[in-house]
């Protein structure tokens, strides 16, 4: 059946199949040329865009009522609060003030701005804004679901003149109230219907280095440098938030060239990074602690007791001896591998004015035996087994850890036979974390894992420590109380720090409290974690970490740690490129898989029709 | 990933009548049965999407509140905002006007309607999952009938069991070997996400932009699932094969490709076709780990940021809506089952 005709046709098919492949090759290329350009011209543009792998939430930007720490770090960036917190050591540094002062033993503070400060669209900063905003959150309840807290002692703010702020107290108060809380623009503000649904998420108006310019949930943050910033306009043209679910897609995103900047890495995947090429890690002191909390016995405001702790933690003996038959190097060294400091309370060395030292005296070492003589002298006597009993009781305590936090996990495995060894039989329970969240608050457990993120001023983290604060209701709700601790001596220091206005006698109240909370044993402070972070130095550098001295570069209290990053001479954006190196590749394995495709089918063409 | 899905009751070929009915009325006795198994489970997804989530332990507002510097009016005026203070019957009721509406109230971390977040969310995994789905299923059928028609093979060994492998492989393990080596190592393909951060804006190139993010993720949906399609093209030709109608067709001196093409595959392609549908609902909802992995802005990832919040609203709201697509898809397969196989339609 081979007619030359046949053959001429199918040759003729060929050719005009070759033709075609041809130019589906050539159509890709031209295709491709487009977004190559396109990649060029972005990395350009891309040397002064900052890029940060995040995977946080994002309820709103809107200053009053966002609670998440992504749009809250955000937030620092785009308004200027009236005090700032210092780079050095979180102490209180200017902001939209550049001094400040107070009258009346702490009962007043007067405030006076900066001249000739002006919001991103060009209008004057002025006194009305501050006195607008503090208004707002002290009269609108929806609009204190942020910063509510930090208003709840004034009594009223008045603006004299455009650059004098005057805040009135109900109580005397020496943390400055002027921090914290981020000013807006009232003539932007004022004109909003329903304040407290508006998501700020579009053309900020703000007084900060940079503003949010778009968001695109669950994609990216894109903020751009604002040139009117009152200290001068940032170094780079924006900062971009992109975002990546799992933290390991965040290392890999670093390691491509995707992003210049991620932070809250894992001690694991720290070391992996250590050493590539065109990126440095960065192991900085942090603002977190953590601790075991111990069940002293909880009990709400006006002494009524609930939860289910082992009434033998009721004894303050028996905490201490806890607390001395417990390593917190080793752990620190084990658990942690070492990537972070050795705590003594609940305020952080990174705050060092407030931070309870290492070599106060109420601060004891890990001693077993000193914990044996503590628990022989509570009455604890060693049974056969070698677990202690009292009153036919075993010493027995559960300790709740949360199944998907390995490090808690791991500091059980150190825990049981140092407790052991001291007569404590201690039973680890493994729950998940929503469980343990609950049972913390209702008291359900003897002793735990917990952590916070601590503010530059002690006067929160310490307020929570006191009888006030502890719940009105016995299942735990009514209060933010910490470690559930109640002491009248440690609430009257607390006033007296509060309205302590000389800063060096505050000090010494602090760290009297500390010591009493210490030696009271309620929690043992484990560690403050270093946070780790890792950049891209090819691309970008200059951040300034708070503390000055050994920092963390992001989640500061303030907004340092970005304000200064420049990009680095002569560098430029491997994104793009790479991306479009890996579609083409992918093109061509495309069109392999098409020519294939067009020869298989006709050499089938031919053979059935051979058949036919 | 979710990579099986209960057996459709329409294996099972409902018990014959011994008397005849009309074509008429036991084709819509058929669609009423079917549909009404649908509402019932439709039903139940929408009750235990509640109570399911309301016996979660926890208390929401003191997870979002967790380490932060907030006093109990604060949380008191959050519990009122997400209408946590009301009786339990009554936030029930809500929750029922709410789905009958087709709102699942408000989110409590996005701020937002839950459902203007899956709408937002849902063409994205349709994309995906879309395009993976197509993928495998062309790769599944084409390899299982080749396998099938040359069984016992080094072929057919070679084929099955690879796909078999790679269908074993927990998802989230592959993704994240296919970021580390083409995303992290060798700057192929983007790490994460749909579109460029700032990506072109022309037509093409924003086309060009999101398909390079699609690769790593597509290839690994497909990796994981076409073995399901393979096997059941694979087995169902096999048991075709030893059919009397081929050594017909054989025997009218066909060629091998022309019997297998033209008579066996068609036949093989029953059961094929109605498991295809019944295994599309179950990869959209097996997207939550791809699209985790990759960050890809879909339901998947909206449902994994639902459980770390926890947003409740969101969290029963996903699960409606992947509960429906599964129903739904369950529905249509029984349906094209009817259509294509005589034998359920006698019955």
């Amino acid at each position: 059946m081979h007619t030359p005709l046949k053959k001429k046709r199918l040759r003729l098919l060929a050719a005009g199949a070759a033709i075609a492949c041809g130019a589906l090759a050539v159509a890709p290329a031209t295709a491709f040329a487009s977004p190559v350009v396109q990649a060029e011209t972005t990395s350009d543009a891309d040397a002064s865009t900052f890029r940060i792998a995040t995977s946080g939430f994002v309820d709103s930007f809107n200053p009053f009522i966002s609670i998440y720490l992504l749009p809250t770090n955000t937030i620092r960036y785009m308004y200027e609060s009236l005090v700032q917190n210092s780079a050095e050591d979180g102490s209180p540094t200017e902001g939209l003030a550049e001094k400040w002062s107070t009258e009346d033993g702490g009962k007043k503070w007067v405030y006076t701005l900066h001249k000739d400060m002006k919001w991103s669209d060009g209008k004057p900063i002025t006194s009305a804004d501050v006195k607008y905003t503090y208004e707002q959150m002290m009269n609108v309840p929806e609009l204190g679901t942020a910063n509510g807290n930090l208003v709840t002692n004034f009594a009223s703010v008045e603006a004299p003149d455009d650059l004098t702020v005057v805040i009135n107290m109900k109580e005397p108060q020496a943390p400055n109230p002027g921090s914290e809380i981020p000013i807006v623009p009232k003539h932007v503000w004022e004109k909003i219907d329903k304040p407290a649904e508006f998501m700020n998420d579009s053309d900020v108006v703000g007084s900060g280095s940079f503003l949010l310019e778009s968001y695109k949930a669950n994609e990216s943050i894109t903020l751009k440098a604002n040139p009117n910033f009152w200290r001068g306009a940032p170094k780079v043209d924006k900062l971009q938030y992109v975002y990546y679910t799992s933290s390991d897609a965040k290392v890999q995103a670093l390691k491509a060239g995707d992003v210049d900047f991620v932070s809250d890495l894992e001690p694991t995947q720290f070391k992996a990074l250590e050493g590539v090429d065109g990126i440095t890690t960065h192991s900085g002191l942090g603002r977190r602690y953590a601790s075991l909390t111990i069940n002293p016995g909880y009990k709400t405001r006006d002494g009524k007791e609930y939860g289910t702790g082992n009434p033998a933690l009721r004894d303050v003996e028996v905490r201490q001896a806890i607390r001395l038959g417990t390593d917190t190097k080793t752990l620190l060294d084990k658990v942690l591998d070492g990537q972070g400091v050795s705590a003594t309370s609940f305020i952080p060395s990174s705050f060092p004015k407030w931070h309870l030292s290492d070599d106060d005296p109420a601060i004891v070492k890990f001693d077993p035996a000193a914990a044996k003589a503590k628990l022989d002298k509570a009455g604890w006597v060693v049974g056969s087994d070698g677990i202690r009993e009292k009153d036919g009781k075993k010493l027995e305590i559960n300790f709740l850890v949360t199944a998907t936090e390995p490090v808690e996990q791991a500091t059980a495995e150190f825990l049981v036979p140092w407790m052991k060894d001291i007569g404590i039989k201690l039973n680890v329970e493994s729950t998940d974390s929503d469980t343990s969240s609950t049972r913390s608050m209702k008291a359900d457990f003897d002793m735990m894992f917990t952590g916070w993120s601590v503010n530059p001023d002690p006067d929160y983290q310490l307020g929570i420590n006191t009888c006030m604060n502890l719940p009105t209701n016995e299942d735990g709700t009514g209060g933010t109380t910490q470690d559930g601790y109640c002491n009248p001596e440690f609430d009257k220091l607390y006033k007296e720090q509060r309205s302590e206005l000389d800063e060096g006698k505050r000090q010494k109240i602090v760290h009297d409290m500390l010591a009493m909370n210490y030696t009271d044993t309620v929690q043992i402070a484990t560690w403050y974690k270093n946070g780790l972070e890792a950049y891209r130095s090819d691309r970008f550098d200059g951040f300034t970490t708070q503390p000055k001295d050994g920092g963390i570069i992001a989640n500061q209290a303030g907004y340092w740690g970005f304000l200064t990053v420049a990009p680095v001479e002569g560098s430029s954006s491997t994104s793009g490129q790479g991306a479009t190196t890996g579609l083409l590749i992918a093109g061509g394995v495309v069109l392999v898989v098409v020519i294939g495709g067009v020869i298989f089918y006709l050499v089938r063409r031919k053979n059935s029709a051979d058949v036919e | 990933m979710s990579n099986s899905v209960p057996p459709s009751t329409t294996a099972i070929a409902t018990s014959a009548h011994a008397e005849e009915h009309t074509r008429d009325t036991s084709a819509i006795r058929y669609l009423f049965s079917k549909l009404g198994g649908a509402a019932i489970s439709l039903g139940m997804v929408i009750v235990l999407g509640f109570f399911a989530f309301k016996i979660l332990p926890g208390d929401p507002v003191a997870s979002i509140a967790k380490q932060r510097s907030m006093s109990p009016e604060q949380m008191d005026m959050l519990r009122e905002q997400f209408g946590l203070n009301k009786p339990l019957w009554q936030q029930f009721i809500d929750y029922l006007v709410n789905v009958f509406t087709l709102n699942f109230g408000e989110s409590y971390v996005y701020k937002t309607s839950v459902s203007s977040l899956i709408a937002q969310y849902f063409w994205p995994t349709i994309l995906l999952t879309g395009t993976a789905a197509i993928l495998a299923i062309v790769l599944g059928l084409w390899l299982g009938q080749k396998a099938a028609w040359k069984h016992g093979s080094r072929f057919d060994k070679f084929v099955s069991s690879s796909s078999l492998v790679l269908w074993s492989v927990p998802t989230f393990w592959l993704g994240l070997i296919l970021l580390m080596v083409f995303g992290g190592t060798l700057h192929w393909f983007p790490t994460g996400g749909m579109r460029s951060p700032n990506p072109p804006t022309d037509f093409l190139g924003a086309s060009i932009d999101i398909a390079s993010h699609m690769v790593l993720p597509v290839i690994t949906m497909v990796a994981v699932v076409y073995a399901q399609y393979l096997m059941v093209m694979r087995s169902s030709l096999v048991e075709e094969m030893s059919a009397d109608y081929l050594t017909t067709a054989r025997a009218k001196g066909l060629r091998d490709v022309q019997v297998r093409r033209r008579h066996a595959v068609p036949n093989a392609m029953l059961p094929t076709v109605t498991l295809i549908f019944m295994h599309l609902g179950g990869l959209i909802a097996g997207a939550v780990t791809v699209e985790t992995v990759f960050s890809w802005p879909g339901l998947g990832k909206l449902t994994f940021e639902a459980i770390t919040g926890p947003d409740l609203p969101l969290l029963q709201g996903t699960f409606v809506v992947f509960s429906t697509i599964i129903i739904a898809m369950n529905f249509i397969a029984d349906l094209i089952y009817r259509q294509l196989d005589p034998r359920v339609r006698r019955a």
